[in-house]
């Protein structure tokens, strides 16, 4: 190997504490380095420029850059090395600035530390090898799973753009929780108004697939070319036939059902469609519930059913959907304020968690818009509301701000108001979070023009006294305890990924937070990438955000994906795991520890096995060369013998210098 | 102990359906064995069991993949066997195993520290006693005085994975040895001392590799990093660091698989204590994750997994 | 750094590209004064270090190896850290029976962010190795005695 050492003074940056020169000179003595020369900003392009010339004219066959993090200019100079006809990988960098120069004045010690950094830096590249970068044909198509608002705007955006998509929803309407709300803040305006014509609009869309009460079943496969198992789960209603009218749930008999759209406010039918603005407006047995499929009496929808649309002997099926990305947006789960015994939820008939008194508050509820006590049916006379409940609260294992329920409440408090005119209606928080646009303003009308009072300060407990609840809290501004007598207490419950999120992400290989919030690539510059090269996160899945933060990441989600799959080939990154298939035993171990399932057996022709790395799908994290034992399984750039050879060249230069 | 002529019979039976039977025959003296790969009704006269097997056979069985191989061996042999299976190294279909009850067998260090056993004349191995002549010299010992420690602090008396079982089951000793009584009394030793000891003992060694090649769980064979070049992970010179090295290679590639069998130490020509290493390693799974090798062919090696929270690992903390 | 008594020892580091390789860039944009002593070896993920690279240095000559990834949870590639967490906790309590030192090797969690923890880690670390003071070495120049008493024997079994 002819190996060059440009060494960079990067103005004074460098050379203000270490002495560039004599790094430079001591590289001259360095196994195959035929060249070695201190340059003043190597990243520039004059830089540049002298860094190809020596590769020319000195016929250098690697290129070692002592200057700032590779971090910051790996890239740079692996582009400058390739326009000199060399293969970028062979070169290397020793980050003299950043880990040198910066971090220590004493310029003896600076230097001794650099030079030495160069010579592992050289021993590495000495055991480099040119790789090559493969390209691949992506599928033009996109999945989404979850049909939320972030899923359905991801979706439409994909769809606009010219790719196709499957949007994936696990219940049998989309619409996700915003289809369950009554109004928005901070506009007050009818949530159902905007989110139907979006919801028709992926009903309507040529290029969008919907597979409603659908779940994601397994994901094998890399990034341009995902083949995702999506698994239809038996509605027991042939949706080909099924016209949306509505008349199976007339006459079902059974109607004590849980009404999962209503949040169990009220019962309802065995077979039907969750809510009037369904997508799609199918009809859907709950297996559960159905006469006919529990005790196998009854049938009355089939006999009803103008179109013969009942089918009681459905079962699963699945389907097989190739794509290039994946969009997950499966969003959150409201806490369950059972877990706190001492707010009575689940206990007491008129404690009603945010989500339910949305319901209630909607004009298509189980209330048709009354706001009632649910223990009498009577309209209530004072209505608390306490914030907080299983967010921000480390007994709970919830630290986190759920963030959208001081809005929330502020909302529902207003339209209280606007439901019962004369009611008392009172508010226990701890703090007001209103960063948005419009959304301080819109506490403070709360406050000031409807009347709402705010008290500061945690409720200790909610029980029941009579037909009254008593809410018994702290009002830490008057210093004062305070017991409220509640005909109806409303608890803003935070939110938590949504069931099965974790499982999903084990599927997808992407990484969750420690309460299982799908992780971001960066948590400010890629927010909706993941670390997994074709998956992108939107919406609440990824931390609990409101509407149109939601909305924002839905078609950030999309343009992400759009970029990706705007290119008709990819390139692999080639730092990849490699097998020698003559060293390999076939134990497996690489297989069971690799986190991508990148690497499979393969039966050899003389019937045994070997390890076999699948380059798209392998990220190179190495795990697999630790855990092989006669090192058959070598990461690309990361050899054994690169980390030993830095290895042996720190070690020797202790020899040397002592 | 089972009787040998069960044995034998259970082999003859077994025999005709497999490729080889292997076990143990008489070695150069009384007291000492040697393997023996039987493929024929008559190779298996030759078959004994006695306290002098000692060899683990299983080490035979990674370089036999692929044939039908029926294996006999004690509970401490079986322990390897398991550990085999369960990382695919050997596939249980192929394999027959022979299961044994075992209350100890004899060690040849600990014999050679009492006799001069290169000049052996005669040997004789009683209920609770062995007495040899050597050198002219008789010599009456407590059979539990030349036991390896393994025997002494056996856990697994019988065969825990097995087709056949031949004999009756035994009970573990009653007055167990703590198996890491060694380790802890090396341990007790000044840190600069356990160095000094290591480089002692360790620039007697003369890799030779017999540790590696009677070790059942070293399956690298040809591809052994102590003579690889690609990745060159240690050079061929004869110093201390270099043999220190491969020790550590052997160590560290064992960690959570070993079965604490000792055939490295047994194997080991001068007599250095490498199984020491191997147990240290066995006591952290256990401390660490509750795990011990070569129980469950089911089971997944503790390097092989995580837990996103570890229960006993207590991570650094910078104040 | 005051308090040192002798001159540099040699310590290697070996980090995760995608956290304390860049936390330590941090630490540097940030001008946080650290100790010389340590020489910086990148990794793609703690999920690639092998414990051999730790014992090979600290056989090769090293006074101190530490190694450093991204906290739980979030590694890169998802689990490389946890993988690395079981491999090297294994390693720490395997050295003492080696007789070395285990304060000589430290593993541990620095993100990309955290440049002031990279610079306290550094410094904590640094000292703790000055206060050992030089490893024994393997290979001794002056073939010193070996400090091994003899008669507390250990013999093979």
């Amino acid at each position: 190997m002819k190996i060059g050492v440009f060494v960079c003074l990067c103005g004074s940056n460098i050379a203000a504490t270490v002495d560039v020169e004599t790094v430079a000179e001591s590289a001259r003595g360095l196994p195959d380095v035929a060249y070695a020369k201190a340059e003043m900003y190597a990243c520039s392009e004059p830089g540049q420029a002298a860094i190809r010339a020596a590769i020319e004219e000195r016929g250098l066959t690697g290129v070692v850059v002592a200057s700032c993090s590779p971090r910051m200019h790996e890239n740079t100079f692996r582009r400058a090395v390739e326009r000199a006809g060399l293969n970028p990988y062979l070169f290397e960098m020793a980050n003299i600035r950043e880990h040198v120069s910066w971090v220590s004045l004493d310029k003896a010690a600076n230097t001794r530390k650099a030079s030495e950094l160069v010579r592992a830096a050289v021993e590495k590249l000495r055991c480099n090898r040119g790789l090559q970068r493969s390209r691949f044909d992506v599928h033009k198509r996109a999945m989404v799973v979850g049909g939320g608002v972030a899923g359905i705007q991801a979706a439409l955006d994909l769809a606009e753009g010219g790719l196709t998509v499957a949007l994936v929803e696990r219940e049998s309407s989309i619409g996700g929780k915003m289809a369950k709300l009554d109004k928005t803040f901070p506009t007050v305006d009818c949530s159902t108004c905007i989110l139907g014509p979006k919801m028709v609009d992926v009903a309507q869309h040529p290029n969008i697939t919907l597979y409603a009460h659908s779940e994601v079943e397994s994901v094998s496969g890399y990034v341009g070319n995902f083949s995702v198992k999506v698994r239809r789960r038996a509605t027991f209603v042939d949706w080909t036939k099924c016209t949306g009218c509505g008349l199976c749930m007339e006459k079902c008999p059974s109607r004590k059902g849980p009404d999962r759209f209503n949040e169990r406010l009220a019962t309802t039918t065995a077979i039907g469609i969750p809510f009037p603005q369904a997508i799609p407006k199918k009809a859907t047995i709950d297996p559960d519930a159905c006469l006919r499929l529990t005790k196998g009496k009854c049938g009355v929808c089939a006999k009803v059913c103008p179109t013969g649309a009942i089918d009681f002997e459905m079962a699963d099926e699945m389907i097989e959907e190739e794509v290039g990305a994946i969009v997950a947006a499966t969003g959150y789960d409201v806490f369950d304020p059972a877990a706190c015994a001492e707010y009575g939820a689940g206990r007491h008939p008129d404690v009603i968690n945010s989500l339910q008194y949305e319901r209630m508050l909607s004009a298509s509820g189980p209330t048709r818009g009354h706001v009632v006590r649910p223990s009498d049916g009577r309209e209530p006379g004072t209505v608390v509301f306490v914030q907080c409940v299983g967010s921000r609260d480390l007994s709970l294992g919830r630290p986190y701000c759920s963030g959208f329920c001081c809005m929330a409440t502020a909302k529902q408090a207003v339209l209280t108001r606007d439901h019962v005119p004369d009611a008392e209606i009172i508010v226990f928080y701890i703090d007001i979070r209103a960063p948005q646009k419009g959304y301080e303003e819109f506490v403070n009308r709360a406050r000031e023009e409807y009347g709402v009072r705010y008290c500061r300060g945690r409720v200790s407990s909610i029980y029941r006294v009579g037909d009254k609840t008593v809410v018994r809290g702290a009002d830490t501004l008057l210093g004062a305890q305070m017991e409220v007598e509640a005909d109806l207490v409303v608890l803003a419950v935070g939110g938590q990924p949504s069931e099965g999120a974790r499982a999903l992400a084990e599927k997808l290989r992407i990484s969750s937070d420690q309460y299982g919030f799908f992780m971001e690539g960066h948590p400010k510059l890629r927010p909706v990438e993941t670390n997994t090269a074709g998956v992108f996160l939107a919406g609440a899945c990824q931390g609990l955000k409101d509407i149109p933060s939601s909305v924002a990441q839905g078609s950030a989600a999309a343009a992400k994906a759009l970029v990706l799959l705007s290119r008709d080939k990819l390139e692999s990154d080639p730092q990849v795991a490699r097998v020698n298939p003559k060293r390999c035993i076939g134990c497996g171990k690489c297989v069971s520890v690799c986190p991508f399932g990148a690497i499979r057996l393969v039966e050899t022709r003389f019937g045994t096995q070997v390890a076999e790395v699948v380059e798209a799908v392998c990220q190179g994290c190495g795990v697999c060369n630790v855990a092989c034992m006669d090192k058959a399984i070598q990461l690309d750039h990361f050899t054994d013998d690169q980390i030993l050879a830095e290895v042996n060249a720190l070690c020797r230069e202790w020899r040397v210098a002592n | 102990m089972a009787d040998v002529a069960a044995l034998r019979r259970t082999v003859l039976e077994i025999l005709p359906r497999v490729d080889l039977v292997i076990g143990w025959q008489r070695g150069p003296d009384a007291l000492r064995a040697a393997p023996l790969l039987m493929r024929n009704a008559a190779d298996v006269d030759r078959l004994i069991w006695d306290r002098t097997c000692v060899h683990n056979l299983a080490t035979f069985l990674p370089r036999e993949k692929g044939k039908k191989v029926a294996i006999i061996v004690k509970g401490c042999d079986s322990r390897s066997v398991i550990q085999l299976v369960q990382e695919g190294l050997v596939d249980r279909e192929d394999l027959t195993v022979i299961g044994l009850p075992c209350d100890g067998v004899v060690s040849q260090a600990k014999l050679r520290r009492a006799a001069d056993m290169d000049r052996l004349e005669s040997a004789e191995i009683g209920a609770d006693h062995v007495e040899i002549t050597a050198a002219g010299k008789t010599l009456r010992m407590a059979l539990d005085a030349v036991m390896p420690d393994k025997c002494l602090s056996c856990a697994y008396p019988n065969a825990l994975l097995f087709d056949r079982f031949v004999g009756d089951p035994m009970e573990p000793p009653q007055q167990r040895q703590d198996p890491y009584a060694r380790l802890d009394a090396f341990e007790a030793l000044p840190l600069e001392e356990r160095f000094d000891f290591w480089k002692r003992e360790m620039s007697r060694c003369i890799r030779c590799y017999a540790c590696r090649n009677a070790c059942p769980l070293c399956v690298c064979r040809d591809y052994c990093l102590a003579e690889s070049r690609q990745p060159h992970y240690q050079s061929q010179e004869s110093d201390v660091r270099e043999k220190w090295f491969f020790q550590l290679i052997h160590a560290t590639h064992l960690a959570g698989r070993c079965t604490e069998c000792g055939e490295c130490e047994r194997a080991c020509p001068m007599g250095i204590p490498v199984l020491l290493f191997k147990k240290k390693l066995g006591r952290i799974m256990t401390e660490l994750f509750q795990y011990e090798a070569g129980l469950d062919v089911s089971a997944t090696a503790p390097l092989l997994t995580f837990q996103a929270e570890e229960e006993n690992i207590v991570e650094k903390q910078w104040l | 750094m005051s308090g040192m008594a002798c001159s540099e020892l040699k310590i290697i580091g070996f980090l995760c590209n995608w956290c304390s390789y860049g936390g330590a860039d941090t630490a540097g944009v940030a001008r946080f004064r650290q100790p010389t002593d340590l020489r910086i070896i990148r990794l793609p993920c703690t999920g690639r270090m092998d414990p051999l690279f730790v014992l090979k240095a600290l056989l090769g000559g090293a006074d101190g190896v530490l190694v450093s990834g991204c906290h739980p949870f979030d590694c890169h590639y998802s689990s490389g850290n946890f993988m690395a967490r079981r491999r090297l906790e294994v390693l720490a309590r395997f050295l003492p029976v080696l007789g070395i030192d285990p304060r000589r090797f430290v593993y541990t969690w620095v993100s990309a962010a955290e440049g002031a923890k990279w610079q306290a880690v550094v410094t904590a670390f640094t000292e703790t190795i000055h206060e050992l003071g030089p490893a024994p070495r393997v290979l001794d120049p002056d073939d010193a005695p070996l400090r091994f008493k003899e008669g507390r024997e250990i013999w093979p079994t």
